[in-house]
């Protein structure tokens, strides 16, 4: 029973979502699908507050325990409460609760979480100019034409470099973009499209089939 | 040691120095560069021009709060056409970490420019769960994947949304993503209900979006800063992205630099132990 009924729920929610793309949104089968798409958000809900739930916990568990870092897990559910306790609580109780302009939400996310995850992504720029500095070689021939091509997109993305690309006769602003951004980076960006669509498909099909049971924690 | 035994083993904090400088040296000596309009850009630009006035427009505020420095003057440029065109917005996010906080200020910044009213020219649906499921689900019942805006008004309750049921009263979709979320707005929105869709993206996302740009599905592409700073061109309001290309500009050049003397380097210390070693 603990492996056929969610098998069973798997492959007849699956079927639904796949036999109704053949047929009209205004079918029993339309709407069926619409009413499993919305038991999905409903759902999937639930399964973000379990995660809120579990990071609770850890950080809780890491605190009591006093484990190494356990100062940053009391940031952690500092972080967590200040952010989700003024959001959930109703705005009739006070203009300072919600999640519009002006609530105490608003000004943590503006003010603290929107500045440090800007600086984290910022800080990446400082790294890759080091990395690029040092592992950026050309040892191969393959990662000699890697270098160049890279080089040269990165100079036709700045003004500055374009104009020096422009100094070079043939349009070469003009070819970078059609041949090596719309063809050779197309053709490839396809592949990995196509590949990872297949990919998806077949595991789906698996997964409506019973095939592939992972989902339930069984190989 | 020579020089460029010494340019390859340059400490990497010498290396943060110079990217630090790099950034600021613009914002104390601005310097206009002339930017160039990329076909990607000029088509999304003339896919919203060629809108009639007042259409419904979606506007997708996909990114994380880490990417604003590249996403947000997208979102921006995109909120001064369509205002200026008196388009209708339907902001939303598939984005659970700030993405409904960043439509909502961002939007409500740009409608109070331009005198528009929350319920009747615009509205934030928020953040749902699980995009296939929304993407999917607004095809037939925008109302059915979303009851209640982002504050939690009903939207029987806003006049905007009365004319806007699903996709087929949607006339184009603007989409600003630093993520994967813009194949599923293709494979579902585009390819199933053939809603046009133009993109913004990071610049670290737009290789893999000029495979849409050549199949159609997007109209036209707007990657990282450099697209930004192209629309705001293209609207002539220019402001974060075409200031911030000049610090761009320099990071890449120091960048390129940096690679160069990295390269010449290895090359100069591989010749003299093949030497040594002879």
């Amino acid at each position: 029973m603990r492996t056929s009924l969610p098998i069973a729920v798997a492959f007849i929610s699956g079927l639904v979502l796949v036999v109704a793309f053949f047929f009209r949104d205004d079918s029993l089968i339309g709407s069926l699908r619409q009413e499993f798409i919305v038991w999905l958000t409903i759902i999937g809900g639930f399964t973000l507050l379990l995660g809120v739930v579990s990071i609770v916990r850890v950080s809780w568990t890491a605190v009591k325990r006093r484990k190494e870092g356990w100062f940053y897990k009391i940031l952690t559910l500092l972080g967590v409460f200040a952010m989700a306790i003024p959001a959930v609580l109703p705005v009739s109780w006070s203009p300072l609760f919600g999640r519009s302009d002006g609530t105490i939400y608003d000004w943590l996310f503006n003010y603290m979480q929107s500045p440090m995850m800007s600086t984290m992504f910022a800080t990446l720029a400082f790294y890759i100019a080091s990395a690029a500095h040092r592992a950026f070689r050309a040892r191969s021939a393959e990662a000699t034409i890697l270098l160049i091509t890279a080089c040269a997109i990165m100079l036709w993305r700045i003004p500055m470099g374009e104009a020096m690309l422009n100094m070079i006769p043939g349009d070469l602003p003009s070819w970078l973009n059609t041949y090596v951004m719309g063809g050779a980076n197309m053709a490839v960006q396809r592949g990995i499209i196509i590949g990872a669509a297949l990919g998806a498909a077949s595991m789906s099909l698996r997964i409506i089939l019973g095939i592939e049971r992972m989902y339930m924690g069984k190989g | 040691m020579s020089f460029w035994e010494r340019m390859e083993k340059l400490d990497r904090r010498w290396v943060y120095l110079a990217v630090g400088i790099a950034v600021i040296i613009p914002f104390i000596l601005p310097t206009p560069l002339p930017i160039s309009i990329t076909t990607e850009a000029q088509s999304l630009f003339d896919a919203v021009e060629a809108l009639p006035d007042g259409s419904n427009v979606m506007l997708v505020y996909d990114y994380y709060p880490s990417t604003i420095a590249e996403c947000e003057p997208i979102a921006i440029a995109a909120c001064h056409h369509l205002f200026r065109k008196n388009c209708k917005i339907i902001t939303l996010s598939n984005i659970p970490y700030g993405g409904p906080s960043m439509a909502e200020k961002i939007t409500r910044m740009m409608a109070d420019q331009y005198g528009k009213t929350y319920g009747v020219d615009y509205v934030n649906l928020g953040y749902k769960y699980g995009y296939v499921a929304v993407l999917s689900g607004m095809g037939q019942s925008i109302e059915s994947i979303f009851p209640a805006d982002n504050s939690g008004t009903l939207l029987s309750e806003l006049p905007l949304m009365d004319s806007v049921k699903n996709y087929e009263d949607i006339a184009f979709i603007f989409e600003i993503a630093d993520n994967a979320t813009a194949d599923y707005w293709v494979s579902i929105v585009n390819a199933q209900y053939g809603v046009p869709i133009g993109c913004g993206g990071t610049a670290v996302m737009a290789p893999k979006f000029y495979a849409y740009i050549s199949s159609g599905q997007f109209v036209g592409l707007l990657g990282g800063m450099r697209g930004a700073a192209e629309y705001e061109i293209l609207i002539n309001k220019q402001a974060d992205a075409v200031k911030g290309m000049q610090a761009q500009s320099l990071v890449h050049l120091l960048i390129i630099g940096l690679v160069i003397f990295g390269n010449v380097g290895f090359f100069v210390t591989r010749s003299k132990q093949k030497r040594g070693a002879a």
